[in-house]
């Protein structure tokens, strides 16, 4: 369904992909990890083109787009089909919980504003924010909003949402209730691409990791594969790093 | 057709016109920056009736046109020094004072105003945890303004007194109003002969122009001299 | 002997005054209009990615911000028609409203362009990419979202430039416009320049509580237009 070859991205002298290949198919749920500055952000950026990628290819569907030269007619059309939930979830602050929900479905996808108040409303139950429809963000602990970032991914029924280190912003008491969400759209098909440095809801959730370290791909495969016997020296260092010794996977 | 012989002429003319006019820039300044100090902390500390009038102050110079206050200073003072002098006996024509003293006046007090609003924000934005921690250490208030909150206070405040300045200088231009003989009158002047007027506007034009990027320049050479201890952070 | 000072003429001049507020607001709020649109181009080259634009844009706000009203009006008033002189035009005849309108323009353009761009750079730039990652465009992007958020931050800073330009316009009796410094002017040269002070402080009053007036209008949309910031008020 989404398929990315050979993405090359530069920010000045430093080179931040070195050439990443990806390939996504319906109702994956891929989990990306790596120490920072390994380039997971700017891949996730790449392919919603929030960062320009200096080159290669990637095919959306029927979509296929060179990076170093897309239209915009064809970045619009793949944005409508891909959803992107934000580190610092960017709520907008001018609209309530429910309008930023509604916002892309009335007026990037031109559906009439009675039902997508309805499907926003679905998807901020489904969130469990039925209280909250009209709080506006600043009124909102980070746990809600970011469940609102959510919704708002969500509501837009996208063949695919993009996280974007979502819990990483949030205080430790908050975090459960946003990993929760994920855990239950995921349980329901959705497509997803994560990057978190949640180990726990890679274990749990994911059905692929890919781990990545200066720019590149190291290694890739199950939960099982990649936390209990990964095959690359540099992918073990991470992990001893990130998980403490007595740490016991259950897969 | 432009004459160039009396444009460069004129720019001299103007020219000659800037002491008065940095003359009375600062004499404005040295009596606005403390008390427009001080006002603002009356109003931070809400002092009674000394607090409301500041306020109102402020709003009037704010909220009217600098020529017009010039206006009303330049005909009010004469009526009372008359009174006064008539009262006392004293004979002394008033009319021979020299315009410097009402520009002088003038500009002190619109200035003043405008200070005791920047002075305000600025004590605002510095945190109270700074004078607890002033005290904290055995400073007095005074020594912990002097010597915390108002270096603090005076970084941030900084780019607003260089906005004052430059628009202390331009209004001295009103200086015409009282007579002043600063750098647009002596152009004015020098272009009533041959109705040069535009040769003349220029040349004024062209000296504020290099004043005020001069005083700019050098506000911002001097905010980077009181800012250093910021740069640690960044 | 008459008084040194009366009162009553203050009261008796500002029923005078008021009808030439009419001229005084014509001038100013032509000068809002295309100073706004003005300063709209010139942060639109200050924020472009142009470096010979953003230049220029500076360059001229500096001028600008460095030129005293009175001496942009005479320049405007003498320099114009001799300019358009040079390319045939004859500018002697027209009003000396246009040329009010000319100065306060460019001056206006300059402080927007300043405010708008100020008020553009303080919204997070995550809003504009929320925007473009819910399939808004870019267009839809900027008039739904950052436009509604950028005029809230600008509204208390375009009050005070608006409040700035009265005051400043009220240099324009200088070249001969009979707003209400004009007619307070003519007024006082009817009365052979007696009881000046009493006109001056009439006129300081209209232009006192103009200037309250739209100060508390400011705060009153701002009020209106920032929702999404009241945090305490509703929950």
């Amino acid at each position: 369904m989404l398929t990315i070859k050979n993405i090359h991205k530069s920010f000045g002298d430093n080179e931040i992909l070195k050439g990443v290949d990806l390939s996504i198919d319906k109702g994956d749920v891929v989990v990306i990890l790596g120490p920072s500055g390994s380039g997971k952000t700017t891949l996730l950026r790449c392919i919603n083109f929030l960062e320009k990628a200096d080159q290669g290819h990637a095919t959306f569907g029927t979509i296929d787009v060179d990076f170093q030269n897309v239209k915009k007619k064809d970045v619009h059309a793949i944005r409508q089909r891909v959803a992107f939930v934000f580190q610092n979830y960017n709520l907008f602050t001018n609209k309530t919980a429910l309008e930023n929900v509604t916002e892309g479905l009335v007026i990037g996808r031109k559906i009439a504003k009675a039902e997508a108040i309805e499907i926003g409303k679905k998807a901020l139950d489904k969130v469990g924010l039925s209280e909250k429809y009209d709080a506006y963000p600043s009124q909102l602990s980070g746990g809600q909003q970011q469940r609102v970032g959510i919704a708002r991914a969500v509501a837009l029924n996208p063949d695919i949402i993009l996280f974007d280190e979502p819990t990483s912003a949030l205080d430790p008491e908050l975090v459960g209730e946003v990993l929760t969400v994920m855990k239950n759209i995921a349980k329901e098909g959705t497509t997803m691409l994560v990057v978190t440095h949640e180990m726990g809801f890679a274990k749990d959730v994911a059905n692929r990791v890919i781990f990545m370290d200066g720019g590149v791909v190291v290694e890739e495969g199950s939960p099982h594969d990649i936390f209990v016997s990964p095959k690359e020296e540099r992918t073990k260092k991470f992990l001893k790093r990130v998980i403490p010794e007595d740490y016991t996977f259950y897969i | 057709m432009m004459n160039y012989q009396f444009l460069v002429e004129t720019f001299f003319v103007a020219l000659s016109g800037v002491p008065i006019a940095l003359l009375v820039t600062v004499v404005a300044l040295l009596v606005a920056l403390p008390l427009g100090f001080l006002l603002a902390l009356t109003r931070i500390n809400k002092i009674p009736v000394i607090h409301h009038l500041a306020k109102i102050y402020v709003s009037f110079v704010r909220g009217t046109p600098i020529i017009i206050q010039i206006f009303i200073i330049y005909s009010s003072i004469p009526l009372i020094l008359k009174m006064v002098f008539e009262k006392y006996h004293i004979t002394y024509d008033i009319y021979k004072i020299n315009p410097i003293w009402y520009a002088f006046i003038v500009f002190a007090f619109s200035t003043t105003a405008i200070l005791i609003e920047v002075f305000r924000s600025a004590l605002g934005t510095i945190e109270k945890g700074q004078l607890e921690a002033a005290h904290a250490v055995g400073l007095t208030t005074f020594q912990a303004y002097r010597r915390i909150i108002i270096p603090q206070a005076l970084v941030v405040a900084m780019p607003n007194i260089c906005t004052a300045t430059v628009n202390l200088i331009k209004a001295t231009s009103l200086g015409y109003a009282m007579s002043l003989p600063e750098i647009t009158l002596k152009a004015k002047v020098a272009a009533n002969v041959g109705y040069n007027y535009v040769e003349a506007y220029l040349d004024i034009f062209i000296v504020y122009l290099i004043l005020c990027s001069t005083v700019e320049y050098l506000f911002k050479r001097y905010e980077q001299h009181l800012s250093k201890y910021k740069v640690a952070n960044a | 002997m008459e008084k040194y000072f009366d009162a009553s003429y203050i009261w008796n001049a500002i029923p005078l005054l008021l009808p030439f507020l009419k001229v005084t607001f014509l001038v100013a709020g032509s000068s809002i209009v295309l100073g706004i649109f003005f300063g709209l181009l010139l942060a639109a080259a200050k924020l472009s990615s142009m470096k010979v634009l953003q230049k220029m844009a500076n360059l001229y706000t500096t001028i600008m911000r460095c030129t005293p009203s009175i001496v942009l009006l005479f320049l405007v008033y003498y320099g114009v028609p001799a300019l358009a002189e040079n390319i045939g035009i004859n500018l002697h005849a027209i009003e000396t409203a246009f040329f009010v309108v000319v100065t306060f323009t460019l001056q206006f353009a300059a402080i927007m362009s300043e405010v708008i761009r100020s008020s553009y750079l303080a919204i997070n730039k995550g809003q504009f990419e929320a925007a473009v990652s819910v399939g808004l465009t870019r267009f839809q992007a900027y008039r739904r979202i950052i436009f509604p958020q950028a005029l809230v931050i600008a509204l208390p800073n375009f009050g005070n430039a608006m409040i700035a330009l009265l005051q400043e316009g009220a240099l324009a009796y200088t070249i001969g416009l009979i707003d209400i410094v004009g007619k307070a002017n003519l007024i006082i040269a009817s009365n052979i320049n007696a009881h000046a002070l009493e006109i001056y402080i009439a006129l300081a009053i209209v232009y006192w509580v103009l200037s309250i007036v739209i100060e508390k209008f400011f705060a009153m949309l701002e009020k209106f237009f920032g929702k999404g910031k009241i945090t305490l008020e509703t929950t």
